[in-house]
């Protein structure tokens, strides 16, 4: 090996990474998924829309499956946190939570709740330390409330209310509620869409169909 | 001669085990790329053609900007601070 390769591989090898803000940076990263619905639906590409990302987390769910059983060294996954040891990884149920916005719900419930888990999370684990716990949660459902209403922002004035109360209240609640064997990441995400499409269905058979106009075009 | 062959490859081998270093510049650049692109598209098949329609699409692009924006900086100094350090 040559000694500007060598050179090259110490000052890569001295460059120090702070977990805390790669998880941040990872949480915010999230957003980009939504190029998801760039993508037309037609023909076999609506196929590889759900075997792609299906796919995906399989593999992570199969690295992290070895994580947990000890084939794989804990320590060689950096930004974990020590309670995720001997248990699915934060970033697997995040996974698994974007999947089933992204292939079940349509995208006027999933862009919101893909936003909360992008942006609210951090904001208020970030403001926590500052504000305290009480105003940062506040602060986490106004900020939610305004992505309900900006992805709802065509639908009716009170449809509009509704669902960024809900939806916010559900974003808050999903993170704020610390449970045992569901991480955070999943529930921020899956339980204002749970939410949001009782409403949606309730409403559908009473004939009323709250559902604005789809925000992303596919191309 | 052997001992700093074996302490190089370690050191690759290291190098290629620190998954933050591969995933560092795709968490700065996709999601930048990604709101461009819907900036873009708003322009290109919406506002150059009078199409309401595709203003989502500009709203979801800043907001996927400006937020990313805020990390990214916090993450880059970060990286920054703890170089010096060492």
């Amino acid at each position: 090996m040559a000694q500007y390769q060598a050179d090259i591989i110490e000052q890569l090898n001295a460059i120090e990474v702070d977990a805390h803000w790669f998880r941040r940076a990872f949480h915010t990263f999230a957003a980009s998924f939504l190029v998801y619905y760039l993508i037309p639906e037609d023909g076999w590409i609506g196929v590889v829309k759900i075997i792609v990302p299906t796919g995906i987390v399989a593999c992570i769910a199969i690295i992290d499956y070895g994580r947990i059983r000890g084939e794989l060294d804990h320590q060689r996954f950096f930004g974990l946190r020590g309670y995720e040891k001997g248990r699915p990884a934060s970033y697997l149920y995040f996974g698994i939570g974007l999947l089933l916005l992204l292939v079940l719900f349509p995208q006027q419930i999933a862009i919101p709740c893909i936003l909360c888990a992008s942006f609210t999370d951090p904001l208020i684990g970030e403001s926590r330390y500052y504000l305290g716990k009480k105003r940062a949660y506040a602060l986490g459902f106004v900020v939610s409330m305004f992505f309900f209403l900006l992805t709802w922002y065509r639908a009716e004035w009170w449809v509009m209310l509704m669902v960024s109360l809900l939806g916010a209240s559900g974003a808050v609640i999903g993170e704020a509620k610390k449970l045992k064997l569901i991480d955070d990441d999943f529930m921020i995400q899956i339980l204002p869409a749970i939410l949001l499409t009782c409403v949606w269905q309730a409403l559908l058979l009473t004939g009323n169909n709250i559902l604005p106009a789809p925000l992303i075009h596919p191309i | 001669m052997n001992g700093s062959t074996h302490s190089q490859k370690e050191a690759i081998q290291n190098l290629l085990l620190r998954l933050e270093l591969w995933f560092a510049p795709m968490l700065i650049i996709v999601p930048l790329a990604v709101s461009l692109f819907l900036v873009w598209d708003w322009y290109a098949r919406g506002s150059s053609l009078g199409l309401s329609s595709y203003d989502g699409e500009l709203l979801l692009g800043l907001l996927i900007l400006c937020g990313n924006l805020a990390t990214d900086i916090a993450f880059i100094r970060s990286i920054r601070t703890l170089r010096k350090k060492g």
